[in-house]
């Protein structure tokens, strides 16, 4: 019954018990969002190394979505409550990533109105470019099953996947 | 839902859809292995856009539009993305001269 369903790893033990213990199997096929509490917030290193991993797990099958949002970090509550004191409500970038059973998290600091205000944000600023260009770096890394243009084999793309036809690449080259 | 064909569409539409409303706008990347397909979603709840391809130059132009993304909301929906896109560009530039053509 414990292992009926996959159980995120990464939850505490205690977290684990009380769920199996106070849902059914069945009760929690019903209800995917409990799963959606789930999420974990990483510092953007270990989300990455966990986005790889992803990436990896779902070769044979499935899919991974990584999805950016604007966002406080804050409650509705707490945003109307800042708006209507005046204060200023600094967003940030959210990354979540997931592969449908489990997801992870991170936040993009604010890049630049804060750079100079302090040394901190300064790292922060450049970790938020360095986390773009790693990103970038996965991404490349795993999209390896794109077909690429017949004409050049710049990219080591491929992978033995080269089933699907060149459907759309006279549109989107039109010149402009 | 239909999807959007032309790249350079999809980034103008998307990017007016992201500004006209940041709070509820979220933009969505599914890759799929297996089939090699790649999904690009845009969406703020009532409209969706959406562009799908299995290209992997697309995969390039992706990496770009991340890059504003990005930017757009790290640094708030009235920043001037110009210089995101125009760093990119001269990123890209190598590509587009192998292939002897201009944008």
């Amino acid at each position: 019954m414990v292992g009926s369903l996959a159980q995120p790893t990464h939850l505490p033990p205690y977290f684990k018990l009380r769920k199996v213990s106070s849902k059914s199997a069945r009760e929690r096929e019903r209800e995917p969002s409990l799963f959606a509490f789930a999420m974990v917030l990483l510092q953007p290193d270990p989300f990455l190394n966990e986005l790889t991993s992803m990436y990896e797990r779902t070769t044979e099958r499935g899919s991974v979505w990584v999805t950016l949002k604007r966002s406080s970090m804050k409650s509705k509550a707490k945003r109307n409550k800042m708006t209507s004191a005046g204060e200023t409500i600094e967003y940030r970038c959210l990354v979540r990533a997931t592969d449908g059973k489990k997801t992870i998290s991170t936040v993009m600091e604010c890049q630049s109105k804060l750079v100079l205000l302090s040394f901190e944000y300064k790292l922060s600023a450049k970790d938020h470019l360095r986390f773009q260009a790693s990103y970038a770096t996965i991404l490349k890394a795993h999209m390896s099953a794109l077909k690429k243009r017949e004409r050049r084999d710049k990219k080591k793309a491929g992978d033995g996947q080269t089933k699907q036809e060149d459907l759309k690449k006279p549109p989107k080259k039109s010149s402009s | 839902m239909v999807y959007i064909t032309s790249w350079d569409e999809f980034v103008e539409r998307s990017i007016q859809l992201f500004r006209a409303d940041p709070q509820s706008s979220r933009y969505v990347m599914k890759y799929r292995h297996c089939d090699g397909k790649l999904v690009l979603k845009v969406t703020d709840n009532r409209e969706c856009l959406k562009f799908k391809t299995d290209q992997a130059q697309d995969a390039r132009k992706m990496e770009k539009l991340n890059n504003i993304f990005f930017t757009l909301m790290t640094r708030g929906p009235d920043v001037d993305i110009s210089e995101v896109s125009g760093k990119e560009q001269s990123e890209v530039q190598p590509t587009k001269k192998g292939r002897g053509r201009k944008q």
